[in-house]
This record gives structure tokens, C-alpha cells and sequence, in this order.
């Protein structure tokens, strides 16, 4: 008898901590969380000697110092006969030597201290950084103001670089994804810097005296911004950077060329390009808008309910519902100093090729006529604000991100705001906006694949204009 | 609870290995009843905490008929479970088990291929059709990726390779219970709902990666040549034929087969309490049952006896690969080949670009590498873009001139401790992201049987002498051991 009540009051017991567990474990949909605290990490700001203003932020758990300097610079300054002056100055500032230093010394030196100083210039930025460990900083500091301020540009390197830019440039029609995004681009840019692309005859005319040029006028103290993180000592820091930047006179203020805003292309087109292979890819977008217009927090809630997010609307419908892709959306990028772009892309198997096209321009053209759904708003309100803390995991991307706001003027708080002017947008803002920056019939699309086994002929879709991928390459 | 903390004597191989000892200190070894093995570490950096899910099963462990299975699974394991993901479990499944017959159905009528009857071929595709639509309306689509996201989850993703599959996510560091709660359920309960959809996926996916992508296409069927009959020679998306012919059943099978708690590693990195996190892990995985091991690949690949050379035709400009079998991962020949693989392809101070890009101006870009996967024994691989005019050929001789360069002169001294100093730096940095810490305590946990491999490397390299890369140069760099595969211009150079 007692060994039975025993035996009851175990199996009693035994059902009460399995429901017991049942309760502790909580269902994802209503699941609740302890709240958590997080602020915005702050760099601090301060002025050298020179003028230059640098981004601080000291973070110990590694041993290892990282810096950037951001300098005003970028392709649209250069000439368009000599497109591909500004990659290959950037390129060739760390290859070529600098202060004296051989480039194979340079290589040696930093290699042998695991040190790395790069350099290289985009569309509207130059960057030189460096990363080393804290022990070799101070050798390893100035290795980069040299490269940064002191570039020997040796004529051999020059030559090198320009080879394997005219490699690239033979290469630059192998992979069907790389021509369409160039294409697109291309197309969209047209007739501005922003649109420019090298050739054989712009790379050949570069020369060295182009490179010193183009590098004496924008490497200037007073056109750059320095962003340093990691295991430094503040003073000791602060001391060597006024070392090696020591204030300059220059003979007059840096005043950039005047670079124009792109022009608006009303008209659509369809841009074709020939590849046997058994997938099309597919791009098609127009100009979008800048920072500086209020609009942008209501584009960035868009973009991810349109084609950012793996539940937008084109994924959603073109690759979980239909099957037709592996990678759709669409994305507003947008523009700090020129107007940005809006692209939407896939790629699909040939047949389905026209399928795809129709569908996607419909499924944008919808963001245009109806506002969006409550769960859609919220879904994507709720992922902006949550996961805004994912800019700030790390002390590098921290300062940088710091630095990257002054240096494009972005307005004070913008990043303290951000979450508000989120939470802020209506479903009628993100239709305001749809209504303004999403513009179908004047697409330019581009699709590169074989016509001949498309399920619709291009030239439905519009007026098209057949890209001659062929190169012809001058011989050497 | 086990929890042990392991502080292992701090042997000092170079003056500044403290961080090596710290990351000794700091990751939290756990292996709970059902054999699931968790790796915790805490990082107070940013509110933020990446929770990595690594199964010791990848396309390696396919049979022939399961080709692409592994990776196909993968992706529907974001379809959701019998409670999430739906609307009405008990509604749906009738329609989703009508779906599997008729595709199964479908499925074998089309590998009939040209005896096929295209009538009936219509017929069931017409109900496939009508199926999925019925059951689409008890979808709640893409749940898992909408609870992660709402809750700003970042980086939801997985990957398949030879080795293994890992499913990760970075989460504000407060809702580590929401991947608890998913991910355990995922694991008991998954519901392979749109497969057959998901499948086309797929085959996009094939066509973007490799089949439209020249290199892709030579890089897959280098690998298949290389491998006459370990499975490392598979491509771990699947031949396309493969593909068409997996259905839901089979990816059933293998999910069962393989993913039990006893093949899993489990790596928290972030801003956590160690002790907390191992509670909640324990409450949500403790009572999942342990299932089989995962048997251990037993083909072994026959010794090469001769060059093997693969020419793709391809709208393209040349390229070339060079491969070589060798041991795999953790092997003492592995560690010569770290060295040698850093000797001849790492940075500007590399023997190939010095000698190939800067002197001879022979090709552009030039590398060195492991693949396809370490469990096995696998391939020292040399890939590189000639530079025209020069040819696929002469780039060929020149690699082949510094390899044999390795067997009869010995490595300077300078350059392997320029290697220790370059590794030294990279186990500092590699310690800067909660991502990339959770990405290697899974990979090298799975691969090599311990992380700690993180920590010893440096240690074993710094026993690699001059006269180990001459005898392993000399053991493995030669003619009949060597796979060389190109690109040859379609119609030439116009």
C-alpha cells in the first residue's frame, strides 16, 4: 500500500514539473521580454593642431588600433576622357611607394608587423586606414600619413595598375550579374560622372603626372576627417596625430569643382545584352532621392516592405509563391551628395523571363495605387527601431559612422531622431512617397540573358536597345 | 549542471599570446544529457548576442540519390513548425499529404523523361496546382523570419556545405528566448511545407550560382574531377537532375535520420550571462531525445596516378585552378600546408604575386586555399586570372616553377615568423565580432573535434620547419596527384 501511494505521489509529481517546464517555455507569438537598455555610443570629437577634426572612441578589449581618414574626393571629379583616374590615384597611392619608401619595402615592413594601410577613392570618398596591432601603431602611423599625404607613385606600379585595369576591363562582360549592374547604372546615370565607365582608351591616356595631380589637389589636411577606435592611450595618441599632421599653409581655401545634380529621364527603356546561358538577369530602376530630402524615413519603411526584407512584397510573391527566384528586391539608395537611385532586380530561368518583368512592374506600380497594410507598417516599423542597435556593435563602426555624418552633413540628432521619425510614418506618408519615387513607365530595364528563349519578346516592354558586348580590345 | 570552465596552463610559445589565454578564459564548454554541446561566451560590447546552430551533417554525408538534399533542407527548415507557420495545423496536413502523392507521382512520370506520358504529366500537374493553392490558405508565410525581424533580429540566415549545416541569427541580447523557443521547436517539429515550390527556388538558385557564372561552373566541375569517389566531388547544391528528382519524403528522412540534439553545436556570443543562458537552453533543448550519430563517410578516394586536365568552354576569359590532394584538417601535414598556403598566396609579400603580378605581370589576381570541405582529406588549390596576352599555360609553368621552388630551397626564417606574427594578429581580431567568434567555435568544434584548435594552431604551426614544407612540397606537389582545370575562350579571342 505505501509503496503504491509512493508510486502515485512520484507520478503526480512528475506530471506537475512536466506542465511546470510546459509553462516556462513560451510561445513566439506572444512571447514578452525583459526590457533592455541601450543607449547610442557617442565618439568624441576633437580638433588637431591642423585643423583636421578627428573621431575618437577608446575600446580596450582588443589590441588592436584601427584609423580612417575620409577625404573629398571621388570619380565625379574626374575628367571623363580619363575615367578611371580616381581608382587607379587611389590604387596606386599605396602600390607606388611613398616618403621614400620602396613599395616593396612598404609591403615588406607592414607584412612583417601584420600591419595593413590601404588606400582607395569611390564615387563621392577617398579612404586611407589602417589597422595594427597596438604595439606597431607608431611605425605603422607613419607608413599611412605617408601614403596619405606623401605618395611617390612609382611609374612601374602605375603600369602594373593600369594592366590589371585593362584586365578587368576585358573581364567586365564574363558574368552576366556584373554587366547588368554595371548596365543599369550606366543607364540611369547617363550623361552624368556618376554614369561614366572606364575604357581601354580613357585608362591609356592616364598618366603619372595625372596621378600627382589629381592626388596634390584633394589630399589636403583641411579636406579630410580622421576616425580613430580602439586600445589607445588618449594624450599619447592625440600627441603623435599632431606630430604627423603638423599644420600646412596652402596657398588658397580647396574649393571643389562644381558637380552637377543628374537629370531626371522621363522616357522607359528596355537595354538588351546577348549571353547564352539559361537565366536571365534582370535589373530596372530610375533616380531616386538624397538625405536631404524629408521623405526618407518613409522610403526606408517602403523599401522594406516592397523588396528589402525576405517577407517584401516581391519576395514574397515571386520567390515563395511562384518559385521564379532565388534573389528578388528592390532597393532605394539613397543619395548623400547626388540624387540616389531606385533598382529592382532578379534573375529567372529564360522562360520565365517576361513573366518575371510583369510581375515585378506590377507589384511596384500596386505601392503607387493602395496604401500599405497596418501589419505590414508595423512589421517593418517594429524591425527599423529593433534592430537599430546593429549599427553600433562594434567601436570601428561606431566612430566611422560618426565620422561618415559630418563628413556627408547630415543635420545634429539625426542618428538620436532616427527611431522617432520612424515611429512617425503613416501608411498615407509611405503612399505619398510611392507616388513620388516610384515612376514605372520610366524604368530603364535592363536584361541580359538569350532573347530566344524568353515567354515574351522585349519588345513589348518597351523601346529596346541592344548593348554590343563584344569588346573591342585594342592590341597591345 | 556541468558547467566547466577550462583554464588551460598558459604555455607561452611567443611573448604575446595573452589572447590566446583569453579566449581559453572565456568561452564556457557545455554538454548537456541529450549530447547537444554548447560553447557560450560572453561579450558586453553592444546589447546584442548572435546565437549560431551547427549540425554535423552536410552534403558529404548524401548518398547518390539524396545529392542536394542536405541544402534543399536547409531551406525548408524556414517554413515553420506544426504550431508556427500555420493557421490550423490539423487542417492542413491532409492537403499537404494529397500534395507529396501527387508530386511524388509527378516526379517520377517526368524522370521518365522523353517515354513520359504528357497527358497524365498535365493532368497531375493541374492537381498540384489546385493542392498547394488549397493549403496556401493555412500559411502563415515566412513566420520564423517575421518573429526574428519584429523583434529586430538581424542576419537570419543558413548555409549548407560539405561539412555541415548552420542556421544563425544576431538578436538584441534580451530576446535570446525567442531563438530558444523557435529553435527548439524547429528541431522537434518542422513542417516541410512548400516544398515543391521552394524546389524551383532552388534550381534558381543553381542556375545564379553556378550554371550562368562561368567561373561557378569550372569551379564545380574542377571538383567533380578532382573526387572520382568520395563524395567531396558533389556539388553540395545538387546536379540539376538531382535536384528534380528530391522530394519532401526524402528531405523527411534525412531531417529525421540526422538532426538530433547529440549532432549539434550550439555557440551563444554576446552580451549574456553565461550561467542564465545554459538555464534557458537547458529548459527549452533538455527534453529532446538524442538520435543516431551521424556514420562516418567511408569511401576513401583512390590515389591519383596521373594529371587529370578540365577544359570549360565558356563566353569568358581564362582561368586557371590547380589542385592537389592532401590530408584534412588538423592532420600534421595540414599544419605544413597553412604555412605553405600563406607562404605562396597571402598578401603583397606572397610569393605568387610578387613573382606572378608584380614581376612577370603574368596574371591579375592569383590565390591559394583549402577546399571543398576539411572533415576529409581534400584539395590545396591555386587559382588565378592570366593577364593577356600571357596564357593559361605559361601562368601554369609559373606556379609550378615556385612549387617546386618549395622542395629544394628552404623558407627563410623571416618568412615564417612573419606567418606566427600574421596569425597572431588575426587571433586578436578574429575576437572583435560576436558573428564571427560563434561562426568559428561552431566550424572548427565540428571539423576538427575541438575549438580549442583555435587556439592551439599558432602553437603548431610555430613547429613547422623548413624542412617539413620541403617534404611535404616534395610528397604532394607533383604531376600525378595534380587536377589543373581552365576556361578556354567560346570561339576563341575576337
Amino acid at each position: 500500500m505505501s509503496r503504491f501511494l509512493l508510486l502515485l505521489c512520484f507520478l503526480v509529481t512528475a506530471a506537475a514539473s512536466v506542465s511546470a517546464a510546459d509553462q516556462q517555455r513560451a510561445n513566439p507569438r506572444t512571447m514578452k521580454f525583459p526590457a533592455l537598455n541601450f543607449q547610442i555610443p557617442q565618439a568624441e570629437r576633437v580638433v588637431l593642431q591642423c585643423g583636421m577634426p578627428v573621431y575618437l572612441l577608446r575600446d580596450t578589449e582588443l589590441p588592436i588600433i584601427n584609423m580612417t581618414a575620409m577625404v573629398r574626393v571621388g570619380s565625379v571629379y574626374e575628367p571623363a576622357a580619363k575615367t578611371g583616374l580616381s581608382g587607379i590615384t587611389g590604387s596606386v597611392m599605396r602600390s607606388g611607394g611613398a616618403g621614400g619608401m620602396a613599395p616593396e619595402q612598404m609591403d615588406d615592413e607592414l607584412e612583417f608587423m601584420a600591419s595593413s594601410v590601404e588606400s582607395g577613392i569611390g564615387s563621392d570618398m577617398g579612404t586611407v586606414s589602417l589597422t595594427t596591432l597596438k604595439k606597431n601603431f607608431s611605425r605603422t602611423l607613419q607608413v599611412f600619413s605617408n601614403v596619405l599625404l606623401r605618395p611617390d607613385f612609382s611609374a612601374k606600379r602605375l603600369e602594373i595598375a593600369r594592366k590589371q585595369t585593362i584586365e578587368g576591363l576585358r573581364r567586365q562582360n564574363d558574368d552576366p550579374k556584373e554587366i547588368a549592374g554595371r548596365e543599369i547604372n550606366r543607364a540611369i546615370y547617363a550623361g552624368h560622372p556618376l554614369g561614366n565607365i572606364a575604357t581601354f582608351a580613357s585608362v591609356g591616356t592616364i598618366t603619372r603626372q595625372d596621378l600627382v595631380d589629381f592626388h596634390h589637389r584633394y589630399y589636403r589636411l583641411d579636406n579630410m576627417i580622421l576616425a580613430v577606435s580602439g586600445d589607445f592611450d588618449r594624450a599619447a595618441l592625440l600627441k603623435e596625430l599632431n606630430g604627423v599632421f603638423k599644420a600646412e599653409k596652402y596657398p588658397a581655401p580647396l574649393v571643389l569643382p562644381p558637380v552637377p545634380q543628374p537629370a531626371e529621364q522621363l522616357q522607359g527603356a528596355v537595354i538588351y545584352g546577348k549571353k547564352d546561358v539559361n537565366q536571365t538577369v534582370i535589373r530596372m530602376g530610375h533616380l531616386g532621392l538624397t538625405k536631404d530630402s524629408p521623405d526618407i524615413y518613409a522610403i526606408r519603411l517602403l523599401d522594406y516592405i516592397l523588396g528589402g526584407s525576405f517577407t517584401s512584397r516581391l519576395t514574397m510573391e515571386i520567390r515563395t509563391n511562384q518559385g521564379l527566384a532565388y534573389s528578388v528586391g528592390s532597393r532605394f539608395d539613397i543619395g548623400r551628395r547626388f540624387t540616389g537611385s531606385f533598382i529592382a532586380e532578379t534573375e529567372t530561368k529564360a522562360e520565365s523571363t517576361g513573366k518575371a518583368i510583369t510581375l515585378m512592374n506590377s507589384i511596384i506600380s500596386a505601392m503607387t495605387k493602395e496604401p500599405v497594410t497596418d501589419d505590414e507598417l508595423t512589421a517593418a516599423r517594429e524591425y527599423l527601431i529593433n534592430s537599430f542597435m546593429f549599427g553600433f556593435t562594434s567601436p570601428v563602426s561606431i566612430v566611422t559612422q560618426r565620422a561618415r555624418l559630418e563628413y556627408y552633413g547630415y543635420p545634429d540628432g539625426y542618428l538620436e531622431q532616427y527611431r522617432d521619425n520612424i515611429a512617425k510614418v503613416t501608411k498615407a506618408d509611405i503612399l505619398n512617397t510611392a507616388r513620388k519615387y516610384l515612376h514605372p513607365d520610366a524604368f530603364q530595364i535592363v536584361v541580359i540573358g538569350d532573347a530566344a528563349k524568353f515567354d515574351l519578346p522585349l519588345e513589348s516592354l518597351g523601346t529596346v536597345r541592344e548593348l554590343d558586348l563584344k569588346l573591342n580590345i585594342p592590341r597591345p | 549542471m556541468k558547467i566547466k570552465l577550462f583554464i588551460t596552463i598558459a604555455v607561452m610559445l611567443l611573448s604575446t599570446s595573452l589572447h590566446a589565454a583569453t579566449l581559453e578564459e572565456k568561452v564556457v564548454e557545455h554538454t548537456m544529457k541529450n549530447g547537444m554541446k554548447l560553447l557560450v561566451m560572453e561579450r558586453h560590447t553592444s546589447p546584442t548576442v548572435a546565437a549560431w546552430i551547427r549540425f554535423r551533417v552536410g552534403s558529404v554525408d548524401e548518398r547518390s540519390d539524396e545529392r542536394g538534399i542536405a541544402h534543399l533542407l536547409e531551406h525548408m527548415l524556414f517554413k515553420g513548425t506544426t504550431t508556427l507557420g500555420t493557421r490550423d495545423f490539423a487542417a492542413e496536413k491532409p492537403i499537404l499529404d494529397a500534395i507529396e502523392v501527387t508530386a511524388q507521382a509527378l516526379t517520377a512520370e517526368k524522370a521518365k523523361r522523353e517515354k513520359s506520358d504528357s497527358a497524365k504529366r498535365a493532368e497531375l500537374e493541374k492537381q498540384l496546382v489546385k493542392l498547394e493553392a488549397d493549403a496556401s490558405k493555412y500559411v502563415v508565410k515566412d513566420e520564423f523570419f517575421e518573429l526574428y525581424s519584429k523583434n529586430g533580429g538581424t542576419g537570419y540566415n543558413a548555409f549548407t556545405s560539405r561539412d555541415g549545416t548552420t542556421y544563425l541569427i544576431n538578436l538584441p541580447s534580451n530576446k535570446l528566448e525567442l531563438w530558444a523557443a523557435i529553435e527548439s521547436d524547429r528541431l522537434q517539429n518542422a513542417v516541410l511545407r512548400e516544398f515543391y515550390t521552394e524546389r524551383s527556388v532552388v534550381m534558381e538558385e543553381r542556375r545564379r550560382s553556378y550554371d550562368a557564372d562561368p567561373e561557378s561552373k569550372l569551379w564545380e566541375t574542377f571538383v567533380a574531377a578532382s573526387f572520382l569517389a568520395h563524395s567531396y566531388g558533389q556539388p553540395t547544391i545538387g546536379w540539376m537532375s538531382d535536384i528534380e528528382n528530391l522530394t519532401r519524403t526524402k528531405a523527411e528522412q534525412f531531417f529525421h535520420n540526422y538532426y538530433a540534439p547529440n549532432n549539434a553545436i550550439v555557440a551563444i556570443v554576446g552580451d549574456i550571462n553565461t550561467k542564465e543562458t545554459i538555464a534557458l537552453i537547458e529548459r527549452y533543448f533538455g527534453a529532446i531525445k538524442p538520435g543516431k550519430e551521424v556514420p562516418p563517410v567511408t569511401t576513401q578516394e583512390p590515389k591519383q596516378a596521373g594529371e587529370r586536365r578540365i577544359e570549360l568552354v565558356a563566353e569568358a576569359e581564362p582561368t586557371i585552378m590547380m589542385g592537389f590532394h592532401k590530408p584534412g584538417i588538423a592532420t600534421p601535414d595540414d599544419y605544413v600546408f597553412d604555412v605553405i598556403s600563406m607562404i605562396l598566396g597571402s598578401g603583397r609579400t606572397s610569393r605568387f604575386h610578387k613573382k606572378l603580378v608584380i614581376e612577370a605581370q603574368l596574371a591579375t589576381e592569383i590565390g591559394a586555399f583549402d577546399a571543398p570541405g576539411d572533415r576529409y582529406p581534400n584539395l590545396f588549390v591555386i587559382s588565378a586570372n592570366p593577364r593577356a596576352p600571357h596564357t593559361v599555360k605559361e601562368v601554369e609553368d609559373a606556379i609550378q616553377v615556385e612549387l617546386d621552388l618549395l622542395k629544394t630551397t628552404p623558407v627563410a626564417e623571416r618568412d615564417l615568423q612573419r606567418i606566427l606574427n600574421k596569425i597572431e594578429y588575426e587571433e586578436a581580431r578574429r575576437m572583435g565580432t560576436n558573428g564571427g567568434l560563434a561562426r568559428n567555435l561552431t566550424e572548427y568544434e565540428a571539423t576538427t573535434g575541438s575549438w580549442r584548435y583555435m587556439t592551439e594552431n599558432r602553437g603548431k604551426i610555430a613547429k613547422v620547419t623548413p624542412a617539413d614544407i620541403q617534404r611535404v612540397a616534395a610528397t604532394y606537389f607533383t604531376r600525378e596527384n595534380r587536377t589543373v582545370g581552365f576556361i578556354s575562350k567560346k570561339g576563341g579571342d575576337k
